[in-house]
C-alpha cells in the first residue's frame, strides 16, 4: 500500500511538473510579438479560424489527409487516446469504484490508443520518408506515450499493474516538456494562425463553400 | 566560437523569432503527410524533397540555440550548431528547393507555416552574402530607381507616348492616352516591365472609361523573394509615396503574383498602418468590369480549349480564386480546370523568384513537372495565368515536356474578346510567339 501512495505521489509530482514546464514553456512563447495583420481583410477572419479548428480538420479537407486517411486517422484516435490516458490517470484514485464495465471500456480505449501508438512506432521504423524525418526523441516519444496508454489499459484490467502505470506515467510527463511530445502546445496556435491567414484572404472556406 | 557569418545569421533567426515563426518551429511531429503538397516530391520523390525535411534544417538549427535536451544530447534531438557550409546550405534548400507555395502549409494537420521557416532561411542566407547574387541585383536596382527616377523618367515618357500610338491603333481611338503621373487620378495601375503588361490594360481601362494613371515605377518586388523585408519594404514605398503623392483611390497591380500578394498583404505590415486607398489585382478589376457590364466581350474570339494555371500568390496566398473564373467564363467558350484547382493548385516550380535563377533551370523543370501533368491531362491548347513568373515558367515547361500549348495572360484575353478594331493579331499567333519566345528563354 505504502508502494502505491509513493508512485502515486511520483506520478501526481511529475504531473504537476509537467504542467509548470509546460506553462513556463507558453510564457516564454507568449513574450514573442505577435505581428499584427494590417491588411484590409478581403475574407472574414473568423470563418478561418472556425475552419481551421473544426471541418480544416476533416479527413477529406485536404489533399494530404484524403491520400493519407488511414495514418491520419490512426494519429487523430492516438491522441484522443492520450486526452483519454490522461483523464484515467487523473481519476485513477478513484475508478477502482467504477463498475466493471465501465472499467472495461476505457481500457480498450486507452489500449486501442497504446496500439495505435506502436503501429505509429513501427511506421517510424518502416516507412522510407518516416524514418528519414525521425529522430531518437521522435521513436522514445511515441514510444513514452504508447507505454503510458498501455499502462492505462493494463491496470484497468489487472489491478496488479498499477504500480507499472504509475510509473510509465511519471516518466513520460517528465519526458514531455523536453521532448517532441511538447508540440502539444503550439498546436492551438500553429492552427490559430493558418485559420488567420486563410480566412482574411477569403481562401478557406469561402473557396471550397462557394461564398465567393 | 563562432564565425562572423555564423553569428549575423543568427541574430536574424533571434531578430525574426515571433510566435508564428516559433509556432512553425515547435509544432512539428514529422509525420511526412505534406510529401505529396510539394511539387518537387510529387516530381521526385525522395525524402529531401519532403517540406519537413527541408523545414527540419532550420529547426535543428533552432534547437541547438534554444532547447534544453538538444544543448546536452545533440544527436537525440537531431540538433546541429550552425556552420558556413549550412549557412550555404540553407540557401539552396530555400533558394532552389522551395517555392514558398503554402501549398505543405494548407496540407499539414498541425498548419505548419513551412514557407515561413524557408522565408527565415533566405533571410539568414541574404544577409550572409550567400543569396543569389541576381536576386540581390534586381532589388537594389529597383530600390535605386525610387531613389532618383528623374535619371530615367523621361526616357520613360518617351516610351509611354511610342505605346500611346500602339494603344490608338489597337482601340481605333486617336484620342487614346496612356496618362502618366495624373493627379487625382481614380487607380494608380502598376505594371511590369514592357508594354505587355501595360497595353492591354490601357485598352481595358479606356474602354472601361476608367479614371487611371500609369506608374512610373515596376510592380516588381524582389525583395520578398530574398525574404529581406527593409529592402522589400523600400520598394514598395516607392509605389505607396507615388499613390500618396497622386491621391489616388486605388493602387492595381498588374498580372504577377509576387507583386500583388507584397503590396495587397505584405506591405501594410511593413509600413505598421492600413492604407488610405484600396489594394487589389487587376484581376480583380477585370472581374468586376464584366460584372458590372463595363466590358462587352464576345468569348467566340477566344474559341481554343483553355485552361487556368492559379499562381499561389494570386489564389492559394492572395485569395483571388473566383475572379480569374468569371474572366474566363465571360471571355472563352471551352474554358476547362485543370485538376487540382484553386487553393489546391500545384506550384508551377518558378516562383519565389526561381524563374530568375539560370542556376536552378534544371531544379525548375523538375519541380514544374506536376504542372506539365496537369495541364496535358486538361486536353487544354492554351493556358492562362494571371502572373508573369507563371507565364514564363508555363512557357518553359511547354518547351521542356512538349505540351505545344500557348501561355496568355487574362487581359490578353480580354482584350481579344474586345473585339478591337486594331487586335489584328490571332490568338494562334501569339500562342507561337509565346512558344518561341518561351524556347528563347
Amino acid at each position: 500500500m505504502e508502494r502505491i501512495l509513493f508512485l502515486q505521489i511520483l506520478a501526481g509530482a511529475a504531473f504537476v511538473f509537467s504542467l509548470l514546464a509546460f506553462a513556463g514553456r507558453l510564457r516564454a512563447f507568449n513574450r514573442l510579438a505577435r505581428p499584427a495583420d494590417r491588411a484590409v481583410p478581403k475574407g472574414s477572419p473568423r470563418a478561418g479560424l472556425i475552419y481551421a479548428y473544426t471541418l480544416g480538420m476533416a479527413p477529406w479537407a485536404k489533399e494530404s489527409t484524403r491520400l493519407h486517411t488511414i495514418a491520419y486517422l490512426r494519429g487523430v484516435a492516438f491522441h484522443l487516446g492520450i486526452f483519454l490516458g490522461l483523464g484515467i490517470l487523473l481519476a485513477s484514485p478513484w475508478l477502482g469504484q467504477l463498475p466493471p464495465a465501465w472499467r472495461s471500456l476505457l481500457a480498450i480505449g486507452a489500449g486501442l490508443g497504446a496500439l495505435l501508438g506502436l503501429a505509429g512506432f513501427a511506421a517510424r521504423l518502416l516507412e522510407r520518408n518516416l524514418k528519414a524525418l525521425s529522430t531518437p526523441d521522435d521513436y522514445a516519444a511515441v514510444l513514452a506515450v504508447s507505454l503510458f496508454l498501455a499502462g492505462a489499459s493494463l491496470w484497468l484490467f489487472v489491478p496488479a499493474a498499477l504500480p507499472f502505470f504509475y510509473l510509465a506515467s511519471a516518466a513520460m510527463l517528465v519526458y514531455a516538456p523536453f521532448s517532441k511530445i511538447r508540440h502539444c502546445i503550439y498546436y492551438a496556435y500553429s492552427r490559430m494562425f493558418f485559420g488567420k491567414f486563410v480566412g482574411i484572404r477569403a481562401v478557406l472556406p469561402h473557396s471550397q463553400q462557394g461564398l465567393r | 566560437m563562432n564565425s562572423e557569418k555564423v553569428d549575423t545569421a543568427l541574430a536574424i533567426l533571434e531578430k525574426q523569432l515571433n510566435q508564428p515563426l516559433a509556432a512553425a518551429l515547435e509544432v512539428c511531429a514529422r509525420c511526412g503527410i505534406c510529401a505529396e503538397a510539394c511539387h518537387y516530391y510529387v516530381a521526385e520523390p525522395t525524402p529531401e524533397h519532403i517540406p519537413a525535411a527541408r523545414a527540419e534544417e532550420l529547426r535543428k538549427v533552432y534547437r541547438a540555440e534554444h532547447d534544453f535536451l538538444s544543448r546536452i544530447f545533440p544527436a537525440w534531438t537531431g540538433a546541429e550548431r550552425l556552420t558556413e557550409e549550412k549557412l550555404a546550405q540553407f540557401a539552396q534548400i530555400a533558394f532552389d528547393k522551395c517555392t514558398l507555395c503554402y501549398r505543405c502549409t494548407a496540407n499539414c494537420p498541425m498548419g505548419v507555416d513551412t514557407p515561413l521557416l524557408m522565408s527565415t532561411l533566405r533571410a539568414m542566407a541574404t544577409a550572409t552574402g550567400n543569396a543569389p547574387e541576381i536576386l540581390e541585383m534586381l532589388a537594389d536596382a529597383a530600390i535605386e530607381k525610387g531613389r532618383d527616377p528623374e535619371i530615367y523618367l523621361e526616357f520613360f515618357k518617351d516610351s509611354i507616348l511610342d505605346m500611346e500610338q500602339e494603344l490608338q491603333a489597337l482601340t481605333g481611338d486617336p484620342e487614346a492616352r496612356i496618362p502618366l503621373q495624373k493627379k487625382g487620378a481614380k487607380m494608380l495601375y502598376v505594371a511590369l516591365a514592357g508594354a505587355h503588361t501595360i497595353l492591354p490594360a490601357a485598352a481595358i481601362f479606356e474602354t472601361a472609361g476608367e479614371d487611371w494613371t500609369l506608374s512610373i515605377y515596376e510592380a516588381a518586388n524582389y525583395g520578398i523573394f530574398l525574404g529581406d523585408a527593409s529592402r522589400a519594404k523600400e520598394i514598395a514605398r516607392r509605389i505607396v509615396d507615388e499613390a500618396r503623392e497622386l491621391g489616388v483611390e486605388e493602387i492595381v497591380i498588374s498580372e504577377c503574383g509576387h507583386a500583388y500578394y507584397a503590396m495587397r498583404w505584405l506591405a501594410p505590415n511593413w509600413f505598421g498602418e492600413e492604407f488610405t486607398f484600396r489594394v487589389r489585382s487587376i484581376v480583380e478589376v477585370l472581374a468586376d468590369y464584366i460584372q458590372q457590364g463595363k466590358l462587352q466581350l464576345d468569348p467566340s474570339a477566344n474559341p481554343e480549349p483553355i485552361t487556368y494555371h492559379d499562381s499561389c500568390n494570386l489564389g492559394r496566398k492572395g485569395g483571388v480564386l473566383a475572379e480569374p473564373r468569371i474572366i474566363l467564363n465571360a471571355a472563352t467558350t471551352q474554358f476547362m480546370e485543370m485538376t487540382p484547382n484553386r487553393e489546391e493548385a500545384y506550384c508551377c516550380g518558378g516562383g519565389a523568384g526561381l524563374v530568375a535563377l539560370p542556376e536552378a533551370a534544371e531544379l525548375r523543370m523538375l519541380g514544374g513537372k506536376p504542372k506539365a501533368d496537369q495541364v496535358r491531362a486538361s486536353g487544354a491548347r492554351v493556358v492562362a495565368a494571371a502572373c508573369e513568373n507563371c507565364r514564363l515558367q508555363l512557357g518553359d515547361l511547354s518547351c521542356h515536356y512538349g505540351l505545344g500549348v500557348g501561355v496568355v495572360a487574362l487581359a490578353d484575353l480580354v482584350v481579344r474578346a474586345m473585339r478591337l478594331p486594331g487586335a489584328k493579331e490571332s490568338i494562334e499567333e501569339r500562342m507561337t510567339a509565346e512558344a518561341v519566345a518561351a524556347k528563347g528563354n
